[in-house]
């Protein structure tokens, strides 16, 4: 947990320029800054830069295993335990040549919820993941993607009750449907987009024809979305490739 | 995580703009990578990748690439930019004539690299398209900010911090270049583009001039 020492703080402010999320608070009466616990994501930016000329800001223990999974998924630095993966922790389209988790009829759904920079509560996390599995997206297991040890059972999407209130710079919605399930996946998150307090940003998977094109995508017209013109390409150089 | 592809600007700017990437997989070709990533970095060095790093170690605006060559490990994961087209024809051709079997992936505009992956005889395997922002956009900070703080994906760049170095541009305390490698700083991985963000906060000081 990151906290301010008010014994060393001089209240300059320094420190807000440098907060991914606006975690740091002034307060008034004590001319003294403050870390919104609620909203401080453990991304240890500030730690890291070594900010404060002071060095009013310090790092305490992390209490509980959602501190720590805060912490693990906010700082990229941190490798992942399960997935063993560094930054958010999962592969999506990284590997894919090689582990073949999305297969030529699948399409990857890879949802980053928070980004960009907003951060977002899990609770927002468990609707987004709730609504794709409702719409029949069969999420990632647990040794795919970190979210998923938050969840009792992937089939719901549901996450345990207890780490509702965790704030995160972002983490991700990961799992994969049939191309003919794509539209109503994405109608499903065209709905839930209204319902959260936070952003997400999406990201498809298509195993791809040999010049990089798909017609996987081809519902995106039908439902108003912009075709998309960027994307991270696999270019087929990893062994074995994965011809599945 | 997918922390290269959802960059945003216009779309001009974006095509300067491509990010690469040496992958190996858990429980296949994750033991002594490092061969390999010393090869992966011999050909971006010699190429003039503008910016590269190891999220373990940070990126070379950062640190001297000795030190992040030193530290590579099983737990490595090497990427970085270019900003030409001819760059990445360049890289993906060296690249697979030294057949390491590693997983390479190339992020950008795909007007810019599926020509550049048919120019190096590449074949693409699978795209992780970007959709875009949903929900709640109006939370997000200005267009400029976004384009700047969306070149580190895991947003380890605060809003405020990029606002706070346009002013100092603004004020002449510190030159466009200056401002872009403080920035540039703050992401350990290497992909953020100093050199766009140069030209990004440029373009924002000549307009309010």
């Amino acid at each position: 947990m990151t906290v301010i020492n008010v014994e060393k703080c001089i209240g300059c402010k320094i420190c807000q320029k440098y907060c991914t999320v606006d975690a740091f608070v002034f307060n008034k009466e004590e001319r003294k800054m403050h870390v919104d616990q609620d909203r401080c994501t453990e991304c240890y930016v500030c730690l890291r830069q070594n900010i404060c000329p002071q060095g009013a800001i310090e790092p305490v223990e992390l209490v509980n295993f959602y501190k720590q999974f805060q912490h693990v998924i906010s700082d990229p630095v941190e490798n992942h335990g399960v997935t063993g993966v560094t930054g958010r922790g999962t592969e999506e389209v990284k590997t894919n040549d090689v582990t073949g988790r999305i297969q030529k009829g699948e399409i990857g759904i890879c949802i980053d919820m928070g980004r960009p920079g907003a951060g977002v509560y899990l609770r927002d996390a468990e609707k987004v993941a709730m609504a794709c599995a409702k719409s029949g997206v069969k999420l990632a297991p647990a040794e795919h993607t970190p979210l998923a040890t938050l969840m009792p059972d992937i089939t719901t999407g549901k996450l345990v009750d207890e780490c509702h209130d965790y704030h995160l710079l972002s983490v991700i919605v990961e799992g994969k449907c049939q191309e003919e399930e794509l539209k109503q996946v994405m109608e499903g998150l065209q709905q839930v987009a209204k319902e959260i307090e936070t952003v997400f940003s999406l990201g498809l998977i298509v195993r791809t024809d040999e010049n990089g094109e798909t017609e996987a995508l081809n519902c995106l017209d039908e439902l108003g979305i912009p075709q998309p013109f960027r994307g991270k390409v696999n270019v087929g150089l990893g062994k074995p490739l994965s011809l599945a | 995580m997918t922390h290269s592809l959802h960059r945003s600007g216009t779309i001009e700017s974006q095509k300067k703009d491509f990010n690469w990437f040496m992958y190996q997989t858990k429980g296949v070709n994750d033991v002594n990578i490092k061969p390999k990533a010393l090869e992966f970095i011999a050909v971006v060095e010699a190429l003039g990748s503008e910016n590269w790093g190891d999220v373990k170690s940070g990126p070379i605006t950062r640190y001297p690439v000795d030190y992040i060559r030193d530290h590579i490990t099983d737990k490595s994961r090497l990427r970085g930019v270019f900003t030409k087209r001819s760059q990445i024809v360049e890289f993906m051709r060296q690249i697979k004539e030294k057949d390491l079997g590693m997983s390479v992936v190339v992020t950008g505009v795909l007007s810019e690299v599926l020509p550049a992956c048919k120019e190096a005889e590449v074949i693409p395997h699978s795209i992780n398209y970007s959709l875009g922002v949903w929900g709640k956009t109006e939370i997000l900070p200005d267009d400029t900010t976004l384009s700047i703080t969306t070149m580190c994906g895991h947003h380890m760049i605060p809003p405020k911090f990029v606002q706070h170095m346009i002013d100092q541009v603004k004020k002449g305390k510190l030159t466009e270049e200056e401002a872009a490698i403080k920035l540039c700083n703050f992401c350990y991985c290497g992909i953020f583009n100093q050199v766009r963000c140069a030209e990004i906060i440029q373009d924002v000081v000549n307009k309010d001039k």
